[in-house]
């Protein structure tokens, strides 16, 4: 059925600010580059470089021993703790913590308890929510709706994934299936977190709109990952499904679609925007978006050649490399598309 | 892998990729599955087939099946 609704960006009032006091991000161990990636996988190091274009990214599991050296819940604790204390906001101000994640540690307890805990909170509400590239943005939006509607004063917004949860460095990767095998060269491991507030704090940064729409309707999951129990852990079943060609054609569109539209949402012209956070689907593919979204004008601020797709981490990621650059008075546009079910979504920033 | 008999084997078996003996020779873009992940499948399963390094660099170069055999008999 068609829907007749126009779209909502929000369910905050029309017009309603909230605003990011600062950020906080957590990457797990020293940078693997492509020659330790190659060698692990065994497989050739100049494709990675020329294909994928990433050059880094960190996994919480040791390459070398296969220990897993950290948790979701720790990482994300290490970023949030971090945004809490660059906020300048007393623990016993925040009134809630929402957590984006596709990875989390445990489907019960949701990892955001773990988290709140770490930090030493407690009282308050949680809110987890299972997503993908378009998690944080997803998270801000509750966030800001939290802050500038909900009665809430501040809160933390966090977003991370642990992907080496299936980089399985015992398997021969010579019968992988192309859509399986693409995954081990595209993932890494991260946190990031921001502290959210109804009135300007810290770093002033104004949160002006958040984009965030399923549009998947009738069409097929550019991006899966299974899970499995104790009745079904035998099948044979691939765990990371990524339709790889589906997302190159589709996601560069998406971009476009979701930057004119926040642009006319926001009645900015594209030489309002002094800052551009693009998709961070790898360093290839980011590069060919960028430059499709044809913002001449603005700064780039990516980070995935550098850390890896970690998910629900970039945005944070992006904004931290942000905080560095922007000026009173700037205006930052981020663009993010979540390919599993094909949801669009983005943001606007102005520091005031 | 000694000959295109070999090499021709290894793309059917390691690839899964259905390979008729006049598509050795086909420009690649008319291989209906091939992409820049089967690329990565070929090379992975050559390197371990000769236990040599491949440059994956210049085999972009190659335009057919069969060219990419000769620049890794080559190596």
């Amino acid at each position: 059925m068609q829907s007749e609704h126009s779209p909502q960006h929000d369910s905050a009032p029309p017009g309603a600010v909230s605003y990011l006091a600062s950020v906080g991000t957590a990457l797990p161990g020293d940078p693997v580059d492509n020659a330790a990636l190659a060698r692990t996988l065994g497989v050739n190091e100049e494709w990675i470089d020329v294909f994928i274009g990433t050059r880094t990214r960190h996994f919480a599991r040791d390459l070398e021993t296969g220990e897993v050296r950290w948790s979701l819940a720790d990482l994300c604790a290490r970023a949030a703790e971090q945004a809490l204390t660059a906020s300048g906001l007393a623990p016993h101000e925040i009134d809630f913590v929402v957590m984006g994640t596709a990875t989390p540690d445990h489907l019960m307890p949701a990892t955001v308890n773990h988290v709140v805990d770490q930090l030493g909170l407690d009282q308050i509400p949680t809110y987890q929510l299972q997503s993908g590239c378009a998690g944080a943005v997803q998270a801000l939006q509750l966030g800001h709706t939290l802050v500038t509607g909900g009665g809430h004063k501040a809160g933390l917004v966090i977003g991370g994934d642990v992907c080496s949860k299936h980089l399985d460095l015992d398997r021969d990767l010579s019968s992988a299936a192309p859509s399986d095998l693409v995954n081990y060269v595209l993932f890494g491991d991260g946190a990031g977190a921001a502290v959210v507030t109804s009135t300007p704090r810290g770093e002033r940064l104004a949160l002006r709109t958040v984009l965030n729409r399923f549009t998947g309707l009738g069409r097929e999951p550019g991006q899966v990952i299974d899970w499995f129990g104790l009745a079904d852990r035998h099948e044979d079943r691939q765990a990371v499904r990524e339709d790889y060609k589906a997302i190159e054609e589709s996601v560069p569109t998406m971009a476009v679609e979701i930057l004119w539209e926040l642009l006319e949402e926001l009645d900015w012209t594209p030489e309002d925007v002094d800052f551009l956070l693009p998709p961070q689907l790898s360093g290839r593919m980011t590069r060919r978006i960028t430059d499709g979204l044809g913002l001449p004008d603005a700064v780039e601020v990516s980070c995935v050649a550098d850390t890896g797709n970690n998910g629900n981490a970039l945005p944070f990621l992006q904004l931290e490399a942000l905080l560095g650059k922007i000026g009173q008075g700037q205006r930052a546009l981020a663009v993010a598309v979540e390919s599993s079910k094909w949801i669009k979504s983005g943001f606007a920033l102005e520091k005031i | 892998m000694h000959t295109i008999d070999d090499f021709v084997r290894l793309v059917r078996d390691e690839l899964g990729m259905p390979l008729e003996e006049y598509q050795v020779s086909a420009d690649l873009d008319q291989l209906p599955a091939w992409d820049s992940l089967y690329l990565l499948k070929l090379v992975t399963a050559l390197e371990q087939a000769t236990g040599r390094s491949l440059p994956v660099g210049r085999l972009l170069e190659a335009r057919s099946l069969g060219e990419i055999y000769q620049l890794a008999a080559r190596t």
